[in-house]
């Protein structure tokens, strides 16, 4: 990390500019679709910004998960196990 | 005492005479006599408007002086000379008819803001040598293009003063209206300059002269025309006048102030480094946003979460969606499929080893290790006995009430499926999975962990999950 100092105008942050570095690149990998693209050149920005649009996606995706359940859950016997299994998954 | 060309000839006048403005042009044409800048009534460094302005006090004694075709040529000669001489005492007054650096025919003593006609009565005189349009254009330039550097115009004026009609292609893109205007009023001027003689007393307002100037010629120019153009003038003054102050920053650079062109880069590369993190900060606070329970301020940390959070919510995702595919299915069915999309999750893996870690004090050390070491760190933290778990701030904190499933494992996969349950609030963990869900996903680690798990300290609800157990046993048997 030492080595990697960079731009004087930060400064000490240059320890923090690397963790950043790190954390922007291991958010890229879980994020699609930028692991699908050319990873080189995405800048941090382009990450976060793809990285709150996912997340917005798979909010959206348990909501609807949860609405398909909970139906499901009302045509099933609610006292069997998959009741109990759809209850789980909608109560996280 | 000064000289003055009045009616095509010229005129000893006393520098009192004439208005403050006027008065310096007279002093400009006369070169013998250099007025003091302090004589000069409107502040020598004006805006570039007064420039032009200036411009056109200049223009309206010069139109006041009968401008023949030789004369106001041979006057503008005189007055860029005089001009010059005067104008480098003040520094602000902008020849008025400058095109840009390359030449500035006349600064004109730094006269009263006027309108920029005047200017154009200049470019007018000069015009009828030349095309008319030209030195409209030319005076529009004179006026802004005057600011920047005064001494430079004031040696090129000279070269203007003769070359005034060929510059006008060069400041033609400046202030059109203005030398429109402005060329309009010398052409009116021109015509009526025997009949403006008497308008030599130059009063303040270079419009009052050059409408009585016009007003006798015909010009096809109303006078609404020419306020419009002034205004135009005006506008165009300003746009001008920011060319030329880019020119004159360019100038600066010309100058080599290679100092200034890094100095600039830099202060470019400082912009851009500075909108590019407000930008990412932006971006990282609407990103806490979307975190819950996010109450970090660092950078570092926040990141972190984030990333957690990603994971876990794939893998709810992940969970939810499978259950979906499940729940119609009967567990005899389940069964089936379950070990094929189970046993390869990540995901699972996760969950078991958060059940394990969560769970109980079980000796299935090896489990959670294993398995939550992929994604859940704080997995091996939740191992605590009852409902609640230690979970990561963003984890979904949420008691399952109702797991009746996962009460009173009669068995140890209930107790496996209620810790599960349990643990579920996190949202990665999505150990809610039934029984049969769990042994299929690590069907090996399950059935340790159920012969392990022989007493489970489950608070849950006792709900019958009897019947669950049963199952269990019966299916991952």
């Amino acid at each position: 990390m030492s080595s990697r100092r960079s731009r004087q105008s930060s400064g000490s942050p240059s320890i923090k500019d690397d963790q950043i570095i790190e954390l922007v690149s291991k958010l890229r990998q879980l994020v699609p679709e930028i692991r699908d693209r050319r990873s080189d050149k995405v800048s941090a920005s382009k990450v976060l910004q793809e990285t709150c649009s996912y997340i917005r996606n798979l909010h959206r995706e348990v909501d609807d998960l949860s609405e398909r359940l909970s139906q499901l859950l009302a045509t099933i016997d609610a006292d069997s196990a998959e009741a109990a299994i759809i209850r789980s998954l909608i109560m996280q | 005492m000064e000289l003055l060309w009045q009616n095509g000839q010229v005129v000893m006048q006393s520098q009192t005479q004439r208005s403050g403005h006027k008065k310096s042009k007279y002093d400009a044409v006369i070169p013998e006599h250099t007025r003091p800048p302090a004589a000069q009534p409107p502040p020598v460094n004006q805006p570039q408007n007064p420039q032009l302005f200036m411009q056109e006090d200049e223009m309206a004694a010069w139109l006041q002086c009968p401008l023949g075709d030789d004369d106001p040529f041979c006057a503008e000669l005189l007055y860029t000379d005089s001009r010059n001489a005067q104008s480098n005492n003040t520094a602000a007054n902008l020849p008025p008819i400058s095109p840009p650096p390359p030449r500035l025919p006349i600064h004109p003593p730094p006269p009263a803001p006027r309108r920029t006609e005047l200017p154009n009565f200049l470019h007018f005189s000069r015009m009828t040598n030349n095309n008319n349009n030209k030195s409209r254009y030319e005076s529009e330039a004179v006026g802004p293009s005057g600011s920047k550097s005064v001494d430079s115009r004031f040696d090129a004026s000279s070269n203007n003063a003769s070359g005034g009609g060929r510059g006008l292609a060069a400041t033609r893109t400046m202030s059109f209206g203005a030398a429109a205007s402005a060329g309009k009023d010398a052409v009116t001027c021109e015509t009526s300059l025997t009949s403006s003689t008497g308008d030599s007393s130059a009063s303040g307002s270079l419009s009052a002269e050059q409408m009585s100037i016009q007003k006798p010629p015909p010009p096809p120019l109303p006078v609404e025309d020419r306020k419009r153009k002034e205004r135009v003038a005006d506008d165009a003054e300003c746009q001008s006048e920011d060319v030329e102050f880019e020119s004159g920053s360019g100038k600066k650079q010309t100058r080599g102030s290679s100092s200034t062109k890094r100095s600039r880069a830099a202060e470019v590369h400082n912009l851009s480094e500075r909108r590019r993190r407000d930008r990412i900060n932006e971006k990282m606070r609407s990103l806490q946003e979307l975190i819950p329970r996010c109450n970090k301020s660092d950078k570092a940390s926040m990141l972190d979460e984030a990333i957690e959070y990603l994971k876990s919510l794939q893998l709810q995702v992940q969970m939810m969606s499978m259950g979906c595919g499940m729940v119609p299915m009967m567990f005899p069915g389940v069964q089936q499929y379950m070990p094929m999309g189970m046993g390869m999750g990540m995901g699972m893996g996760m969950g078991m080893g958060m059940e394990m870690g969560m769970g109980m004090s079980r000796p299935m050390m090896p489990f959670p290790n294993v398995l939550a070491g992929s994604t859940m760190p704080t997995a091996p933290a939740t191992a605590h006995m009852g409902p609640r778990f230690p979970l990561p701030p963003f984890r979904m904190q949420t008691m399952l009430p109702n797991d009746p499933s996962r009460v009173q494992a009669t068995n140890q996969s209930e107790h496996m499926l209620n810790s599960l349950g349990t643990q579920n609030q996190n949202q990665s963990r999505v150990t809610n999975f039934a029984d049969p869900y769990q042994h299929y996903f690590t069907p090996q680690q399950m059935r340790m962990q159920l012969q392990q798990n022989q007493a489970m300290p489950q608070p849950s609800s006792s709900k019958p999950s009897s019947s669950m157990g049963p199952e269990n046993q019966e299916s991952h048997q």
